[in-house]
């Protein structure tokens, strides 16, 4: 190795070093931990701690609660597609045709980055089921019997789903406009000359030419969501009936009430294998089901 | 001067967009009504968004006493200034290193980065929870700064753009004599400033809003963040609905300014980082 090479290598090291320790600290290392935990009955404040094999994820395989949790989850990442197709709308209308545009943009992307858990507690209260604005308003345009939306166990999720369509919408509304802006106008004036109008421009050409960012968008908010629970915690800590436990959130409450680290871990690892997933579809379907 | 038409169908859209626009923004607008409402208004209906007496008993309730917000506020200030300033100093390092200085082995290691990203949180509480009460920092702050200061996230964006700058001009620079330290504190560091600035504001919002890290690593009420801070106040006050309301203010009203002051950077950095992943 010339003089110069290892000149560059410690260069390298001392640049990248101190991220490069974070990383090991609290990513690869604790990584590996959980790996082996998966394999071990720990529970916190129990000294012995036993290898158990494949024990845990024999368990999960018989775990109901686990499955309930699995659907739940399928449930809440309905509305990613969903927000998704909103802020596709919503993109294509802010992109030529209005006044304003910077201010609107502000309005439906505010949501995204300004709220943490705060908006969740305002939320409960708009769909609080007896008094709350929303149920108030379904039944003075003649809804009767307005959804109990968290107090019963068949509307919890989808309340869960408007209020996470609501706060993605601006984050996928930001990304549809920089596709938009960088479409080629050459060839939609092209599409205009050749009579094509409104509607059909829109689903035969601007929607195929930003299928790859639809495709990236799906993928992103697919992940982005599956690694959430605090929403959920806040407003139902999974309740009622765990109707709103999505795989996440019993992760969390596994680990941290019921103290049980080893299954825990166990299910997080799922959650990983899941996100591996949703990742190798991305790298292998992105040819195929792209279209420009 | 010539006065440009007003199209017609333009402003039709445009009322439309303002509607749904208002639409969205209208949790945020019914809690600062609900906020300085009487109890006995809060789900009067119609809704009333401007009381005839606007009441600040609520703000006053939520700030004060030795578990005010005052307390929240410092504590997640602290936290999420700490972590912003020191992650941001070591991406744009990493950033550097990844993106200038050539040496073997370089790429794979980057590589071994981007995985970490697919790793969820969830698989990592435990193990680090763990950790942390060996090395004697669980429930403290430092449970939160420390794994805060490392941004795999801050890496991968500032990386994109220092590579985006030409190779020419840190080239000359280097034919010139410079040394890295200096091309990187002179010349990226300069030019990377609007990258920096987006990745800073994203960084400090998520430490703001960083919930469920809180509700693993801390426990005592005296460390509590503003998140958390907001959950005990509502577990303590449930039926005060005025209050819950202020409280939520309260913790809405940094982001709010962040959002306002920064907006532009926000936009092109959540556009830049996404197009062309």
């Amino acid at each position: 190795m010339s003089g110069w090479r290892k000149k560059e290598r410690l260069w390298g090291l001392l640049f990248i070093g101190p991220n490069l320790l974070g990383v090991t600290l609290f990513f690869i290392l604790p990584a590996l931990f959980s790996f082996g935990l998966l394999f071990t009955d720990y529970r916190f404040a129990n000294p012995d701690m036993n290898f158990v094999g494949l024990g845990n994820l024999k368990r999960l395989f018989h775990d109901e609660l686990f499955y309930l949790a699995l659907k739940n989850t399928a449930l809440f990442l309905a509305s990613v597609p969903v927000s998704i197709g909103l802020a596709f709308l919503v993109a294509l209308a802010l992109n030529k045709s209005v006044y304003l545009r910077s201010l609107l943009r502000a309005m439906f992307f505010m949501p995204y980055i300004t709220s943490g858990i705060a908006i969740a507690f305002v939320w409960m209260l708009l769909f609080q089921p007896s008094k709350g604005p929303i149920n108030q308003l379904l039944r003075a345009v003649g809804i009767e019997n307005p959804p109990g939306w968290f107090s019963t166990t068949d509307t919890s999720m989808l309340a869960i789903d408007i209020i996470w369509i609501w706060f993605m919408l601006g984050y996928f509304m930001i990304i549809y406009l920089a596709a938009l802006q960088e479409l080629n106008s050459e060839l939609l004036e092209a599409a205009k000359i050749d009579g094509a109008r409104g509607w059909v421009t829109v689903r035969r050409i601007i929607w195929p030419l930003v299928s790859p960012t639809t495709f990236l968008l799906l993928v992103t908010g697919l992940i982005m969501s599956i690694k959430t629970f605090g929403i959920i915690q806040a407003i139902t800590q999974g309740g009622p009936g765990n109707s709103t436990t999505i795989v996440s959130l019993y992760v969390y409450r596994t680990a941290f009430s019921y103290y049980e680290m080893g299954y825990a871990s166990a299910i997080s690892w799922v959650l990983f294998a899941i996100i591996l997933f949703i990742t190798l579809i991305q790298w292998f379907g992105q040819k195929k089901w792209v279209h420009y | 001067m010539q006065i440009r038409s007003i199209s017609w169908r333009k402003s039709a859209a445009t009322a439309i967009m303002f509607a749904l626009g208002l639409l969205m923004i209208l949790p945020f607008l019914w809690m600062i009504s609900t906020s300085v409402k009487r109890p006995d208004e809060v789900f009067e209906y119609p809704i009333r968004w401007l009381p005839d007496q606007l009441l600040w008993k609520h703000h006053l309730k939520v700030w004060s006493g030795p578990k005010g917000f005052a307390l929240y506020y410092a504590n997640s200030l602290k936290i999420a200034i700490i972590a912003t300033v020191g992650s941001t100093f070591l991406a744009a390092f990493a950033a550097y290193g990844f993106s200038r200085i050539a040496f073997k082995g370089r790429d794979t290691l980057f590589v071994l980065y981007l995985s970490m990203m697919m790793i969820p949180p969830q698989v990592l509480f435990v193990p680090k929870f763990i950790m942390f009460e060996w090395a004697g920092i669980y429930n403290t702050h430092w449970a939160l700064i420390l794994p805060g200061l490392v941004s795999i996230f801050g890496v991968f964006l500032l990386r994109q753009f220092f590579v985006g700058i030409p190779k020419e001009i840190t080239e000359s620079a280097f034919i010139d004599g410079a040394g890295h330290l200096r091309i990187f504190g002179q010349l990226m560091l300069p030019l990377a400033k609007p990258a920096i600035a987006t990745f800073m504001i994203i960084d400090f919002s998520w430490h703001w809003n960083d919930y469920e890290n809180a509700l693993v690593f801390l426990t005592e009420s005296d460390l509590y963040t503003v998140p958390l801070g907001l959950q005990n106040f509502i577990l303590e006050y449930n039926i005060d609905y005025n209050g819950m309301m202020a409280a939520a203010t309260a913790g809405i009203l940094p982001m709010l300014l962040v959002f306002m002051a920064g907006q532009r950077f926000i936009i092109e950095g959540i556009s830049s980082s996404s197009v062309k992943g």
